[in-house]
């Protein structure tokens, strides 16, 4: 028992219990002294919030801030071991590599919750008519496949920064280990507090959350704007920690123009995270005071303007797909070279597209507004500047596409996924610009075509990624390769499943249907469609499950790796033992030729350092 | 650099004005042959020829970049010698590439050995043949880049991919649709083919191990690729808003229709003839002008045969507008496209298209059916304004009371007390929802707006529906 009690996320987890409790009983106890009836809204908000902080208390996210507060001195993040063993991960870390599985953990399981959500209003979208959820019940369900996934994407872009960042660049941690590790857990009571709101009332204006609407939905909506504003936050917090660390500690020699291509990605959207995430928290905020404190922000009875939220919550929430997307391109960029055996063709342009298209993002947001009735000439500039994205996309397209070309392709799990990742993020850019083109949005906006179109960017641009990162470092993580056979089943298996499944939204969504129905009318014609998406729906979900047994049967059966076995030229892998050692490299190294010269005989892209350095 | 190491006594001379590059290149020299390597700099072009004549260095690395070495003085003397020399061109601006040279003397035989056998070969052919064999390669993927755009395309415009196109403004945006579809098959079909291709034609084979083609950049190809999209996305802009300015097209006649939307109905009213329905009646070729406005969240006004969408607002400052010329008789729908909670996938009413002629006819229609009995004219006010999507009449539970019985019963309010449903309780029941709660019913479900949007007479006939419904 005294062992299971040492363990973080417990005594975590009994804090956000005891926060909870502290918060209901707080305002209620108030209420009741001024003779006040109870208000379960007000009460419930509280307690969330409160939830969430006494869970930092408990896991030990404030301890150290606390004894240097006191005056006192702790450890240095250097000194600070870990428990060993698999127990690590479920407690209060400060080793990059220990907080990026657990960022992995986090996001692998939402990514379970948020798939089977879309099981259920898949299975009752099968056929027209109701039958066996209720409208509410759905209504809560797309909303919570929506922002669930969100924060699980969120959480996997941070595993692969947190981990893979100070690794590449030849970093001992991030610039904040403490910060790091706070920023991981403030999203575990988040994600506990986001599934509270199915058991709240659920909420039913999708994950958009639109005022009026979300004004007047049930107490779910509020659970949704507590964890997304503390979810924003570790967002926050771990964007600045990536940028400092990415400017601040790389390896001697390691010039910008040298660093790998996917730190350049996590640059990028590192500076989207920190600068846009107060967007939404702001937005989701007004929300929760108009409801709360009847603040008529968006409520036009009050003087208020349900428009002005949408221009906040686009201001984050479209740059916040680039947010999804430029890690996962960065990961394409950094696998591609070494499975073609060829340099990546135009570094520093492909570097210089995800920063342009980083800014450019920021000035596309009400391109999600062309029908809700904002200034109409708006809608002019702001397709130009949405079709612009395609200039940078552009560029990492055709970028690929010459790396690929005359390449010596060797076809292994990873590198299928990578090929995988560059079709389906085109044809999800390629629909793009039918939505970015106002007369042809005028139909499509609110569409299956939308649904279409996303699932097709973040496959591509995430999905598929991850997978592929997963296979690739998998054994720097745990010293044994997964199994190719189930790999390759898994890839074959959702591939042509998700394509199915993706050109079924388009179709029916450019013959008429609406995003966000339960039901729909079996005189538009798009039944058989329908049945066959979700067929393919459960496909796509049994290839996870196939990726889920390789993932745990091979951390112990799995072929053991030794040494570099992708030859890569990466830093990682040349010169370090899997699974990596603690505080990663223990001899520095020099960078002393170009990260992706594949190809070029004799050349080194790192090389440690003599003990005696020449100066 | 070179698989040929100079031996066995390696005397390398390094060629340029950049101490940067020079300190940098004898550090790497050093490093790779090791301590028997003997390594000298020079500066100028002078300098380096004589050392060439007097050293007799086995490697020349010469910075391609330094402007005062003499590249073609330099190769000049480089081609007059005889002893067996190689000289590396090495360049740090252009994407790295190095020329070398390498100059030896053969006998007749080894000359014929050197000529035969492919592994003797100087790395420096390799890309020649290699230019042309890839030229091929282009050709055959540019070729198959067309068909591929072509069979696409076909199949994307054979299939049906749009509803019935049903109004005047549907006509640009289709047009507009065939554009990008084309587009669309075009990227797809170039990104896809190139890297099929490679992928097929290029993969490693079993038992090969070698690395792939060594290029790494080309600024003016990148060049090309930017600003050949930027100006195909500036044009496809251009063309979007000239297609937008063709659908906002006003006629300075147009019939108005007041598009009301509530959780979850639509109403239509008809200000010139007066007339409020829950269908909406368009004669055809005759553009409408809808002003758009909510009771409550926002909704979207969308008939997919009319393509043009717009969403309604709450707030009275708020109304929008929306022109829209049917051309195509027929029944449709209108459906709500924005989330508006619990039933909007049922938020739909018909749309119907008719001759002016039989317009007129179901106008007048309309108009003689507001009769003289109070409850006839309730049943039309309620259901013309959406009631019934809440409150059945029939005894069927929904999201409000059914109307069926509820007149004369006596109720628990909220508060604990108790009412009786007579006339007074349904006029404050319907003009402030919330003021009398009954108990087990949630607040603010009802819209507040109807004592505004519904006039005291139509109340008082909508209670004496009520009443009948016994």
């Amino acid at each position: 028992m005294k062992n299971f009690l040492s363990i973080g996320f417990v005594t975590g987890i009994i804090g956000q219990i005891v926060g909870t409790a502290i918060g209901i009983g707080l305002l209620t106890g108030i209420r009741a002294m001024m003779g006040l009836a109870p208000k379960s809204e007000p009460a419930a908000v509280l307690g969330a919030a409160l939830g969430i902080i006494g869970f930092m208390i408990g896991v030990g996210g404030f301890r150290d801030w606390f004894t240097w507060a006191k005056g006192e001195d702790t450890y240095e993040a250097e000194e600070f071991h870990d428990r060993p063993g698999v127990i690590r991960y479920w407690g209060y870390s400060l080793d990059h590599k220990v907080i990026g599985v657990q960022y992995g953990i986090l996001s692998l399981l939402l990514m379970v919750l948020g798939g089977t959500f879309a099981l259920i209003f898949r299975t009752e979208l099968a056929q027209s008519g109701m039958q066996f959820i209720s409208l509410d019940f759905f209504n809560t369900l797309i909303g919570m496949h929506g922002m669930v996934l969100i924060i699980s994407i969120l959480m996997g872009i941070s595993a692969m920064s947190n981990y893979l960042v100070p690794l590449l660049i030849g970093a001992k941690d991030m610039a904040f280990p403490r910060l790091n590790a706070f920023g991981f857990w403030l999203a575990v009571p988040a994600s506990v507090v986001i599934v509270a709101a199915i058991f709240t009332g659920g909420f039913d204006t999708g994950w958009t959350g639109y005022p009026p609407l979300s004004a007047r939905a049930p107490l779910g909506m509020q659970m949704f704007f507590v964890a997304v504003f503390f979810a924003g936050w570790s967002s926050i917090i771990g964007a600045l920690n990536l940028i400092v660390t990415i400017l601040r500690m790389r390896a001697p020699g390691m010039n910008m123009f040298r660093m790998p291509i996917f730190a350049w990605a996590v640059l990028a959207t590192s500076l989207i995270a920190l600068t846009a995430t107060q967007l939404i928290g702001t937005s989701f905020q007004m929300v929760s005071f108009q409801r709360l404190f009847g603040m008529g922000f968006f409520d036009p009875a009050k003087g208020g303007n349900p428009l002005l939220f949408q221009h906040l919550f686009w201001f984050y929430s479209h740059p916040a797909v680039y947010v999804f997307i430029l890690p996962g391109l960065g990961i394409i960029s950094e696998l591609l070279p070494v499975f073609v055996r060829k340099p990546l063709f135009g570094y520093k342009w492909v570097a210089m597209s995800s920063m342009g298209i980083a800014l450019v993002g920021f000035l596309v947001w009400a391109h999600h507004m062309f029908t809700s009735g904002m200034e109409e000439y708006l809608r002019v500039p702001f397709m130009y500047s949405t079709l612009l994205v395609a200039v940078p996309t552009g560029i990492k397209f055709f970028s690929w596409t010459a790396t690929i070309w005359q390449g010596r392709m060797r076809f292994a799990t990873p590198m299928l996924f990578t090929l995988g990742a560059i079709v389906v993020f085109l044809l999800g850019g390629l629909t793009g610009p039918p939505l970015g083109t106002v007369a042809t949005d005028l139909h499509l906006h609110d569409t299956y075509f939308v649904v279409g179109h996303f699932h097709d960017t973040l496959f591509g641009g995430y999905m598929f990624p991850l997978f592929a990162a997963i296979y690739f470092w998998y054994p720097k993580i745990t010293g044994r390769r997964m199994n190719e056979t189930l790999g390759k089943i898994h890839f074959y298996l959702m591939t042509p499943s998700f394509l199915v499944m993706t050109f079924g939204q388009m179709a029916v969504g450019l013959l008429g249907m609406r995003r966000r129905i339960a039901d729909y009318d079996p005189a538009q014609g798009f039944q058989t469609t329908n049945l066959i998406v979700t067929i393919a729906a459960f496909l796509i979900a049994l290839s996870i499950l196939i990726f889920f047994i390789n993932l745990f049967v091979s951390a112990r059966k799995g072929e053991v790796a030794e040494g570099n076995i992708w030859e890569s030229r990466s830093p990682e892998w040349a010169l370090l033992p899997s699974p990596a050692p603690e505080h990663n490299y223990a001899q520095p190294f020099n960078v002393v030729g170009d990260p992706y010269d594949y190809g070029l005989k004799g050349s080194k892209y790192v090389e440690t350092a003599p003990q005696q350095a020449a100066d | 650099m070179t698989n040929s190491t100079p031996s066995p006594e390696n005397k390398i001379l390094i060629a340029s004005a950049n101490p940067l590059f020079l300190k940098g290149l004898e550090k790497m020299v050093l490093g790779r042959y090791g301590e028997s390597a003997r390594v000298r700099a020079t500066t100028t072009t002078s300098e380096t020829l004589d050392l060439m004549e007097s050293w007799q260095p086995s490697l020349v690395i010469v910075d391609y970049d330094d402007k005062s070495i003499s590249r073609a003085e330099f190769l000049h003397q480089f081609v007059a010698g005889d002893l067996p020399m190689q000289v590396m061109l090495v360049s740090l601006q252009a994407s790295g590439a190095v020329v070398v040279y390498d100059r030896r003397t053969l006998t007749p035989a080894q000359a014929q050995d050197w000529l035969s056998t492919p592994q003797n070969q100087p790395q420096s052919k390799a890309p020649i043949s290699r230019r042309s064999s890839s030229m091929k390669h282009y050709v055959f993927a540019g070729a198959l880049v067309l068909v591929l755009t072509f069979l696409v395309d076909l199949v994307l415009s054979v299939t049906r991919l749009l509803p019935v196109q049903a109004s005047l403004q549907a006509k640009p945006i289709d047009r507009l649709f065939d554009i990008e579809i084309v587009a669309i098959s075009f990227l797809f079909s170039l990104i896809v083919v190139f890297i099929g291709y490679s992928l097929i034609v290029f993969r490693r084979k079993p038992g090969q191990d070698e690395d792939g083609a060594y290029f790494k950049s080309n600024n003016p190809l990148e060049i090309i690729w930017t600003v050949i999209p930027l100006g195909a996305v500036i044009g496809l802009s251009y063309l979007g808003a000239i297609t937008l300015g063709e659908t906002r097209q006003a006629d300075p006649a147009p019939l108005e229709i007041k598009v009301v939307a509530g959780q979850w109905f639509w109403r239509f009213e008809y200000p010139e003839y007066g007339i409020v329905s829950d269908k909406m009646y368009m004669p055809v070729d005759k553009q409408a002008k809808l002003t758009l406005t909510s009771m409550d969240v926002i909704h979207s006004f969308w008939v997919p045969e009319f393509r043009v969408k717009q969403d309604l607002l709450p707030g009275e400052n708020l109304v929008r507008e929306l022109r829209i010329t049917p051309s195509l008789l027929g029944e449709y729908k209108v459906r709500c496209a924005e989330m508006c909670g619990t039933s909007h996938a049922y938020m739909e009413s018909p749309v119907i298209v008719v001759s002016q002629t039989d317009f007129d006819a179901w106008v007048q229609g309309e108009l003689a059916a507001i009769g003289t009995d109070p409850a006839a004219r309730g049943e039309r006010w309620a259901k013309n304004n959406g009631c019934q999507s809440c409150h059945s009449v029939d005894g069927t539970p929904g999201v409000g009371p059914t109307w069926q019985g509820l007149f004369g019963q006596s109720v628990e309010l909220m508060d604990g007390s108790t009412v009786v449903i007579d006339d007074a309780y349904l006029y404050t029941a319907i003009t402030s929802p919330n003021a009398q709660v009954v108990k087990g019913s949630t607040p603010n479900v009802m819209p507040q707006t109807y004592k505004d949007s519904i006039s005291d007479d139509q109340i008082a006939d909508i209670i004496a529906y009520i009443k009948s419904l016994q």
